[in-house]
């Protein structure tokens, strides 16, 4: 699973999001991509979740890139525990995303089968998404 | 180079308000720079799709208010959500003056690489070179004939004359790989052997114990 190799702080507060994407919501290396229409943080498991669905489809064929990272850490407090006595352990990584940021792109297979294989990927994904193709792209 | 003839209408007034009602208009806000002053106009939304879904380059004559203007597409401003466009901005072709384009990349020949089960692999669809307007080409053309598996064509060995390319040097540009499938096939072919052999061994070895 994805993560940071290191961190400068342990734990982060929540944070805001704020508006369209202003980066990263054009493809820049395949030919068909999925982007998120709405916000949301998206877990490295379900990263990997989804990079697997794509990977199956695509029988190994073809080449697939991942947009975003999980770099933002998420804490939780142990079950049953009161309120209080400081914050709790960090539990996961997630990527935050923004309407409009792209986060897998793929290239080398046929347009069925890009968008079938990324149709998968998104049920992994806990935001609507839009199937999208290079505006330049032939068959 | 291709070209397109696009005519535009100046714009009277220029920020955010006015560029919102362009685009309720199913028109598009631009810009034309380069020379002597920059002009503000709009396209036709239609007339603007013929010059984005292409990987084709032109050059696009413009008529502005009985003014023509020779200039090529510089950048494209998107919707991050809708993916429509937003603004454009043109360049203004002065003669003699060098320009920065990106130009379509296309392969001629057959690889033979690819008869012995590679997979051609075309790594930068466009090449950024810089040159005379006169001097650029429609499509950089690259021969594929001799490519054999393993092989590839980087930036440096394409070389046009008259024309700088802006890309790495050492970049591949096309090259040819093995594919995953015929990589697997010959694995199992090897596996296969590997057991008929032992099989075959083993058959051996077993026949003068039941005799």
């Amino acid at each position: 699973m994805l993560q940071p190799k290191k961190s400068k702080y342990r734990k982060q507060q929540k944070g805001m999001m704020k508006g369209n994407a202003g980066r990263g919501h054009q493809l820049a290396f395949g030919s068909f991509g999925i982007k998120t229409l709405e916000e949301g943080w998206i877990t490295s498991r379900q990263l990997e979740a989804a990079r697997q669905a794509v990977t199956r489809y695509m029988k190994r064929e073809g080449q697939i890139w991942i947009r975003i990272f999980p770099d933002k850490p998420v804490t939780k407090k142990p079950a049953e525990v009161r309120m209080g006595k400081g914050k709790g352990a960090p539990e996961y990584f997630v990527a935050r995303v923004t309407p409009g940021r792209i986060m897998f792109e793929a290239e080398g297979v046929p347009v069925e089968v890009a968008k079938e294989a990324l149709r998968l990927a998104a049920q992994k994904l806990p935001v609507t998404t839009k199937f999208v193709v290079r505006r330049d792209y032939t068959s | 180079m291709k070209t397109v003839s696009l005519s535009g209408s100046l714009r009277e007034n220029v920020g955010k308000k006015d560029a919102k009602k362009i685009r309720k208009d199913g028109n598009i806000p631009c810009v034309l720079y380069g020379g002597k002053e920059q002009i503000h106009f709009t396209l036709e939304k239609l007339a603007f799709d013929k010059i984005i879904f292409t990987p084709d380059v032109f050059l696009v004559n413009l008529d502005l208010g009985g003014s023509n203007f020779q200039a090529i597409l510089q950048d494209v401003q998107y919707h991050p959500v809708t993916d429509s466009v937003l603004h454009a901005d043109f360049l203004e072709i002065i003669p003699g003056k060098p320009v920065t384009v990106a130009i379509p990349v296309q392969l001629e020949g057959t690889a033979p690489g690819i008869m012995a089960g590679g997979r051609l692999n075309l790594k930068l669809r466009k090449l950024r070179v810089r040159g005379l307007v006169e001097d650029l080409p429609e499509y950089i053309v690259i021969d594929v004939s001799k490519l054999n598996i393993g092989n590839s064509v980087k930036v440096k060995e394409v070389g046009i004359d008259k024309l700088q390319f802006l890309d790495t040097q050492t970049g591949v540009v096309v090259n040819v790989k093995t594919a995953r499938g015929a990589l697997e096939d010959e694995e199992e072919e090897e596996d296969e052997d590997e057991e008929g052999t032992e099989g075959a061994e083993g058959e051996a070895t077993e026949a003068p114990a039941e005799s």
